[in-house]
């Protein structure tokens, strides 16, 4: 299970009311297993009026377990509610099922959905169906979707495409879509983006905005945002584990030595160039020796007083390699995988996607 | 022993001196850097191979960290002869055609732990080459994580992830096993979130956007 809770800021104007800047929090929790997942999520906001919203999320998929066709089947339920002071409450509880249809590079979807929502009256049917398509290039992901849903005496048809975009630490995601047709839930173009940036392992900043849709099902009004968060990760069962030796110290590579720590950090262009990055603290000379040097040393540039760094051709595939501050003993860095080397030592493995 | 028994052996040692000096003629030249007892058996080690149809670079470069670690002759020699039998057993647990690099993470992977059972499986479920996902899986086993959990993540991400998203899922295991994660959770977890993620699953949620008040 992983946990993240964003701390955030936001101005907001939903539609018919007035422009009002908010301080929301925003925990998630995911439980992740082969054959399905599950997540829940809250979002508290507080607005500048002082007036509080509250909104909550269960959501989970059970999957078909993959197989060496392509056909792969989800079921999914959700239920939701939010509550804004004491006038406005509603709550959602739907049920959907999708086949899909996965290729490597691509798929699409076909799926229905079916349930009921409230909007502090009596509950309404909800019944929809969606078809969509995704692809896949480098690190970017494009979906089309088309979304047709009815509640209540509400109907709308709704156009949808989305990217994402990974690459290291930065995340980037973009929405456009249109509720082409409608008969009692507005229509219009509406686009929202999110960057994601993280910053180490546990920390990163998440700014987003844009414009969504009236959503029938879980209430939401059209709004349009502008937010800045904080987002905090954790990893839980949390449990004492040994960290790696090396980041507080390292062991030569005849793996009893005790030595300065090292750290390499591996950056891969799309011309099989990788700058190899070693961070350690006040050092004069930084070499590395691997396989990809036919295990001569070669010593580092300095970019700066703790970083030191070469760019060297290196093909896909994994890597053995180990480095040596100051003449010393050579070392396994941290960063890389510490495996035996034949030779009674140990040796640092890395992978070249 | 007969003067026959003699000359026959005195003809075989011949034939194996000229053998030893004839694979240390044709060595690679890098190999200059071993010692001159040593540089011979390991050309004949590296020149079996070749005969075999295995890769030969892979026992160069261990003949080399051997060199540049001062390792002694006889553990370089060894060394060499070892990884050249577990690249055999590579292929054949992979079978013909697999490329050198697919060999030798093959043969790290079979070092690790893995059954060839495993690489035959991966070879199967794979349409692209195997191996970045035989480096993941060598990868997670030096992390702690069971050969078996390991593979079974890595067996059910293979068919449709690329080789970044593997090396991706990668880093979210050594994530969060660094945040106090058990390695068979965490393996599990990532696996999951890969899987979700590369196939576009996981519809009940989606209604979660980052930052929408």
């Amino acid at each position: 299970m992983t946990g993240t809770v964003d701390l955030g800021v936001s101005t907001v104007h939903y539609d018919g009311f007035l422009p009002s800047g908010a301080a929301a929090v925003t925990p998630v929790l995911r439980w992740d297993r082969p054959a399905g997942m599950l997540t829940a999520s809250g979002t508290y906001l507080r607005f500048e009026s002082g007036h509080r919203s509250l909104q909550g999320l269960l959501a989970g998929s059970f999957l078909t377990p993959p197989a060496a066709h392509a056909w792969r089947g989800e079921f999914a339920a959700s239920a939701g509610a939010s509550r804004y002071l004491d006038f406005a409450s509603f709550w959602h509880v739907v049920a959907e099922a999708r086949l899909h249809r996965l290729g490597a590079e691509r798929g699409l979807w076909v799926g229905g959905t079916a349930g009921t929502t409230s909007y502090g009256t009596a509950p309404r049917p909800v019944i929809a169906a969606d078809v969509g398509v995704w692809a896949r290039r480098s690190e970017v992901t494009l979906r089309l979707a088309v979304n047709h849903a009815q509640v209540g005496d509400t109907t709308y048809t709704d156009l949808e495409s989305s990217a994402h975009a990974g690459r290291g630490p930065v995340a980037l995601e973009a929405k456009l879509g249109a509720r082409v047709w409608s008969r009692g839930g507005g229509r219009g173009v509406y686009g929202e983006g999110s960057a994601t940036i993280w910053v180490g392992g546990r920390t990163a900043f998440v700014i987003s905005g844009g414009r969504y849709a009236t959503d029938p099902i879980s209430g939401s009004i059209t709004g349009r945002y502008l937010s800045a968060a904080l987002r905090v990760r954790t990893a839980a069962p949390r449990r004492a584990f040994p960290r790696d030796p090396a980041v507080l110290h390292a062991r030569g590579a005849d793996g009893a030595t005790v030595l300065r720590a090292a750290r390499l950090e591996v950056h891969a262009d799309r011309n099989r160039a990788v700058r190899l990055v070693v961070r350690v603290a006040s050092a004069a000379l930084v070499e590395i020796a691997g396989d990809f040097t036919d295990w001569q040393p070669v010593a580092l540039g300095s970019a700066s007083p703790d970083t030191w760094e070469v760019t060297l051709p290196v093909p896909s595939g994994v890597h053995r390699l180990d480095v040596r501050i100051d003449g010393g003993a050579w070392i396994v860095p941290a960063g890389t995988t510490r495996a035996p080397d034949d030779y009674g030592g140990d040796v640092g493995i890395f992978v070249v996607p | 022993m007969t003067l026959r028994s003699l000359l026959r052996a005195a003809v075989a040692t011949a034939l194996a001196a000229a053998f030893v000096a004839t694979a240390a003629a044709a060595q690679d030249p890098r190999l200059g850097r071993l010692d001159p007892g040593t540089r011979p058996l390991v050309a004949v080690a590296i020149d079996s191979a070749r005969a075999a149809g295995l890769p030969t670079e892979p026992l160069v470069q261990r003949a080399l960290e051997g060199a540049t670690k001062g390792a002694p002759g006889p553990l370089i020699v060894s060394a060499v002869q070892r990884l050249a039998a577990d690249l055999g057993r590579a292929r054949e647990a992979l079978g013909p055609g697999t490329t050198p690099p697919e060999l030798e993470a093959g043969a790290a992977a079979l070092r690790a732990g893995a059954g060839p059972a495993v690489l035959t499986q991966l070879r199967r479920a794979r349409r692209q080459t195997i191996a970045v996902p035989l480096a993941v899986l060598t990868d997670l086993v030096a992390s702690g994580v069971p050969v078996d959990s390991a593979a079974a993540a890595v067996l059910a991400l293979a068919a449709r992830a690329r080789d970044a998203d593997l090396v991706e899922f990668r880093r979210a295991v050594e994530r969060d096993i660094a945040l106090g994660a058990p390695p068979t959770a965490a393996t599990a977890a990532a696996a999951a979130a890969a899987d979700a993620r590369i196939s576009q699953l996981n519809a009940g949620a989606r209604e979660n956007r980052p930052g929408r008040p």
